[in-house]
């Protein structure tokens, strides 16, 4: 494609600082990604005046992805392998020095119960006695472990709605939005139409703002899409200017924030379930970029 | 010496040994060429001999560079952005669990290899202890609770593809551990300069000279 394409290889690079946080389970259940341009050249649009328009409409959709919050659980064979690695492990380790601290102090009580106990000798050679040991501290640990009371790993064990951004925390989600697209209304990436003076990128980002009742902070990686999508319209609408349409695909992630109101419009699916909802052709193109991790 | 004379005298020491005796005579013949390369091993021929100089060798050898001392430590050249790649990037994986955090590390550094993306360094920022103090409800006093050490590993790559860049990114977000925070920066000289140590003295000596 003439148009577009040159106009991305044009546009300089920005240098990006990207900070992820993968701490403990919050309540929106999502990664926080904070994005900050160091140096953003202003966007060059080349005034070049289309004498002949090509006959593809061209369309900029979005492959928002929500990254999983938690650790996959383990396969049986891996789970039998990390018990496996962990008793080899402790048998060839060391002592470590809260452990030698706490075979010095029970060796010193035992001396202390002895019959020929010398109190000036001990004091003289340790220098007065540790007002806390080993043992008490390990007590007082324990204490607080169990007051500490971990969260569930699975939240939707009544089954939450497939529009919840909180769904598989383990999992990659994809976000599926129904649209109208000639005369009916599919299940697709969200996509907007490319308007002449904007890059692609710009065309999906709008298109991902465009969504009605959803506000989601989306965090794009790079100017590059990741893959594309071409039809033809069928007989009746096709004319001498509109062929088909081309849809570019560009990844995403979600940084922060939700949809507001959950409601029908919205799906968040792993690549698994993705066969459920899409067009087989569609499927077969989208599939080869988003991965399976 | 002259050859001829020299000649003489061995054939001459040859036949006295051969008359001492058949007993000593398989010592005397292993014995005898070993002492005659040795004898001349031994001794550097003069000049005008045309044996002069026959154990050489070193002259037959490739020239060796001269083996220089080592140079300070000078600053790898930080490389700017083009319009396909990235310029100097800073991948910094830190966390509490250093198990984790290495492997972490580790396993981007592999990626890399595989990748394609060269990698400039990749080294070990200090271990940062922090205290944890817990106040008590009643009383003022805080005792220690724990104390957390942070680690951090810095992978630096130098020529990242701008078309590989979100494939990249995507694959390290999707394969970060629990508990580990990643972060991506452009490298500058003054991330350089902080991995060395003060040098009170010779600032002391600098600020006095100026």
């Amino acid at each position: 494609m003439a148009a577009p394409c040159s106009r991305m290889a044009s546009r300089p690079l920005w240098q990006f600082i990207t900070n992820v946080r993968r701490t403990g389970l919050k309540h929106t259940g999502v990664r926080q990604i904070s994005l900050g341009s160091a140096c953003r050249a202003a966007t060059q649009t080349r005034s070049k005046t289309e004498s002949v328009a090509s006959p593809w409409k061209l369309y900029g959709a979005v492959c928002l992805q929500r990254l999983p919050v938690i650790s996959q659980e383990r396969n049986p064979i891996e789970d039998q392998f990390a018990e496996l690695m962990h008793q080899m492990e402790l048998e060839r380790s060391l002592l470590s020095d809260h452990e030698q601290r706490l075979l010095e102090d029970s060796e010193r009580m035992t001396r202390k119960q002895a019959d020929n106990y010398d109190s000036d000798e001990e004091e003289a050679d340790y220098g007065g006695q540790e007002t806390i040991t080993a043992q008490d501290q390990e007590d007082t640990w324990e204490q607080k472990l169990k007051h500490f009371q971990p969260a569930l790993r699975d939240r939707d064990v009544g089954g939450t709605p497939l529009g919840s951004v909180e769904r598989c925390l383990g999992d990659s989600l994809v976000l599926l939005v129904q649209q109208t697209v000639g005369k009916e209304t599919i299940w697709l990436l969200p996509q907007a139409q490319w308007e002449a003076g904007e890059t692609l990128r710009q065309t999906a980002e709008r298109g991902l703002s465009s969504l009605p009742e959803a506000d989601f902070k989306a965090t794009f990686l790079g100017n590059t899409p990741c893959g594309v999508y071409r039809y033809t319209f069928p007989k009746e609408v096709r004319t001498e200017r509109c062929v088909g349409a081309k849809v570019f695909f560009f990844k995403a992630f979600l940084s922060a924030g939700s949809a507001t109101s959950q409601k029908e419009p919205f799906l968040w699916v792993k690549k698994t379930e993705l066969q459920g909802y899409l067009k087989p052709a569609y499927l077969e193109k989208v599939d080869r970029f988003i991965l399976n991790l | 010496m002259n050859p001829v004379i020299r000649k003489a005298s061995f054939a001459l020491h040859s036949r006295v040994l051969d008359q001492v005796g058949l007993l000593f005579r398989a010592s005397v013949s292993v014995q005898h060429p070993i002492q005659g390369s040795l004898a001349f091993s031994n001794e550097r021929q003069y000049r005008t001999m045309p044996t002069h100089g026959i154990g050489k060798y070193k002259h037959l050898l490739p020239k060796e560079a001269p083996k220089k001392k080592k140079e300070r430590q000078q600053m790898k050249q930080i490389k700017t952005a083009t319009d396909a790649e990235y310029g100097t990037l800073n991948v910094k994986v830190s966390g509490y669990d250093m198990i984790l955090v290495e492997h972490y590390s580790q396993y981007i550094h592999n990626l890399c290899n595989r990748l394609g993306v060269k990698v400039a360094e990749s080294y070990a920022l200090p271990t940062k202890s922090t205290e944890v103090m817990v106040m008590p409800e009643q009383g003022t006093k805080m005792y220690v609770d724990a104390i957390l050490k942070t680690h951090e590993r810095i992978v630096q790559l130098s020529q990242l593809n701008a078309t590989l860049c979100p494939t990249f990114m995507e694959v390290l977000l999707k394969n970060q551990p629990e508990g580990i925070q990643l972060s991506v920066k452009l490298h500058t000289e003054a991330d350089y300069q902080a991995r060395f140590k003060a040098r009170p003295e010779l600032e002391g000596l600098m600020a006095q000279m100026t």
